[in-house]
């Protein structure tokens, strides 16, 4: 027999009031830590993809979609622009790097992205297994993408016209997979990298097709023509984000957005839902603060007379208190298993419901230092809960409780 | 052995203080203090359980004085040298008579030996009942658990506070009984407050207040 002993009868003996507390806590708590776990997520997750793109330079239109489309790989692309004006910009001393994608392909719902070698570098990203691509028609694949859909190197497939999956528009060429990179968890994981000539060859190819009778171009208007999506450019120096979008921006029909800044300003709208989530989170702490409370007051109330008894079995006050403090750190505990059951298996089924695929490559563990916070905060609330319920023991009466036995 | 010297207690809300008899008990003598209801009889039970503090006066026991001691040295104290019976309500409701019996005895940090414990339940006829949340017994069987606890931690004083005034003539024996049974072999002093003249019987000692 000991403290812990008495107060785990006192629980039991009230399954109500401790399921009712137990279950508002764990509720509470897996709130604040799922919204923490989206939250930095996301949060990781721009910064992540942004990658060392400075500055994205693509058809006019929003703002916005233009990054979403060509930095996150989330929305359609605005337009095309241009290969050969956006070549021009290259050549700028105040540019690092240029890396042209051009999309507009899928194979299964995984995007093609048709860019350069150097793509790969904004990510960090290495060859897991097989080579870079050489030549038209050759393909590396993000690493998710690979074990998804379980391809290897040499396998080919045939990919469809538009950015979601479908039957009725499948190009003729077959592309095959010379190389899968390695995880990042970042965007390139769910990404099918070819080079922009791929692209070319398949569009123009059907173009032919379409205009069987028309005049064949001559080779170098050809040339003239061909189109990528954007631009993802890095700075050499800072001072190039205030000149250069500005100059880019007033003439012809290219835009020229800050990735960072875009993102940052969806960050804040999504952050409007996240805090609104955060304060209900909150109140059902409150309550369940409350609950605790008068689960355990009641108690102390209820049972002032068992509780004087125990004092003249030779108990201290201060062990009466503190089979108070275990009793609400009991559901505490239980709180908390629950809590961190409930987030993980709610965050499972919040993904599966939106049928994403991205759960692995977004989700990310908490740090110790955020779920310290949330932890702290749910003790705080606790101890407070405890520290009110156990005023009336301190106060305690014995002699007038056991003569008024009745 | 137990004594009390000069004993007075007073309420804050009211204007008379009570003073309370000098008694002396040498070991294992028994005590009857009887009076009406409001004279304050609980109040000296109290005083002599260490429950109250007396404005003056002292209680010995053991040659210890009570009243001197720390709070927390008090409560050790009282968990150690005195068992209480009460009229109602003997035991702790969330829990089993065992796990009663093993709160007693870990509060007054005694080893628990179940042979005891089951020897003594058996004298006081509950031994079926060792399981038994409190709610499941019957009325003498829970009187029966009182006796228990009283004297489970063998206390050097039992101390009764009307412990029969609900109890019909053959209980009220039967109770009486098993009481000064169990105070004569844990060898303690057993004083019993009441105003029930049914049980003067049973004492050579009675105080009148």
């Amino acid at each position: 027999m000991n403290i812990w002993k008495i107060s785990i009868q006192n629980l039991k003996s009230k399954p109500l009031y401790t399921f009712l507390s137990i279950l508002t806590l764990s509720l509470s708590i897996a709130l604040l830590l799922g919204i923490q776990q989206l939250k930095s997520s996301f949060r990781n997750q721009m910064d992540n993809n942004l990658g060392e793109i400075d500055l994205v330079i693509g058809a006019k239109g929003s703002p916005l979609q233009l990054v979403l489309a060509s930095v996150l790989h989330l929305d359609n692309p605005t337009g095309n622009i241009l290969y050969e004006e956006a070549q021009k910009l290259e050549k700028n001393p105040m540019i690092k790097s240029a890396v042209p994608i051009s999309y507009g392909d899928n194979y299964k719902g995984f995007r093609i992205v048709g860019t350069t070698v150097k793509f790969l570098s904004l990510y960090n990203s290495e060859l897991q297994k097989g080579r870079h691509i050489k030549k038209s028609m050759e393909v590396v694949l993000g690493n998710f993408i690979a074990e998804k859909l379980n391809l290897s190197i040499g396998d080919t497939f045939l990919s469809s016209h538009g950015l979601i999956e479908n039957t009725i528009d499948i190009h003729n060429e077959e592309l095959t997979v010379v190389g899968i990179l390695k995880p990042t968890q970042k965007v390139i994981d769910r990404l099918i990298v070819t080079n922009l000539e791929s692209f070319w060859d398949i569009h123009q190819h059907e173009e032919e097709e379409d205009h069987d009778h028309a005049e064949h171009h001559q080779d170098e208007e050809r040339n003239k023509d061909k189109e990528i999506t954007s631009l993802l450019l890095t700075f050499r120096n800072p001072s190039a984000i205030l000149t250069l979008p500005r100059k880019i921006n007033k003439q012809g029909n290219m835009q020229a957005v800050l990735p960072k800044y875009e993102l940052d300003k969806l960050y804040e709208y999504i952050g409007i839902g996240f805090k609104v989530i955060s304060w209900i989170a909150y109140l059902i702490l409150v309550i369940s603060g409350i609950a605790i409370f008068i689960s355990l007051y009641k108690m102390v109330k209820e049972r002032a007379f068992d509780l004087a008894l125990l004092r003249t079995y030779g108990a201290s006050n201060f062990q009466l208190i503190n089979m108070v403090i275990y009793e609400g750190f009991t559901i505490v505990l239980f709180a908390f298993v629950i809590g961190f059951i409930l987030i993980k298996t709610g965050l499972y089924f919040v993904f599966e419901i939106v049928k994403s695929d991205y759960q692995h490559s977004i989700l990310q563990e908490l740090s110790f230092n955020e779920v310290l916070q949330t932890v702290g905060l749910v003790c705080i609330i606790i101890i407070l809960s405890i520290s009110l319920a156990i005023y009336p023991i301190i106060k305690m009466n014995i002699s007038t409780i056991l003569s008024n036995e009745k | 052995m137990l004594q009390t010297e000069n004993l007075t207690f007073h309420y804050k809300q009211q204007v008379d203080s009570f003073n309370f008899p000098n008694i002396s008990l040498k070991a294992q003598e028994n005590l009857l203090i009887l009076g009406k209801s409001g004279i304050g009889k609980t109040t000296f039970l109290h005083l002599l359980a260490g429950l109250l503090t007396p404005i003056s006066g002292e209680v010995l026991i053991d040659d210890i004085t009570i009243n001197s001691l720390s709070q927390s040295k008090l409560d050790v104290f009282r968990g150690q040298y005195i068992g209480l019976v009460f009229q109602k309500n003997f035991a702790v409701k969330t829990l089993s008579v065992l796990e009663n019996l093993q709160a007693r005895l870990f509060f007054s940090k005694k080893t628990i030996n179940y042979e005891e414990i089951d020897k003594l339940l058996e004298q006081l006829g509950i031994k079926d009942c060792k399981k038994s949340k409190i709610y499941e017994l019957s009325e003498g069987q829970l009187q029966r658990l009182g006796i228990a606890l009283s004297v489970i931690h063998k206390p050097k004083v039992i101390l009764a506070d009307e412990p029969t005034s609900s109890l019909d003539d053959d209980n009220c024996k039967i109770v009486m009984e098993l009481l000064i049974k169990q105070a004569k072999q844990t060898k303690a002093n057993l004083i019993v407050i009441t105003h029930d003249h049914r049980i003067q019987s049973f004492f050579q000692n009675s105080i009148t207040l």
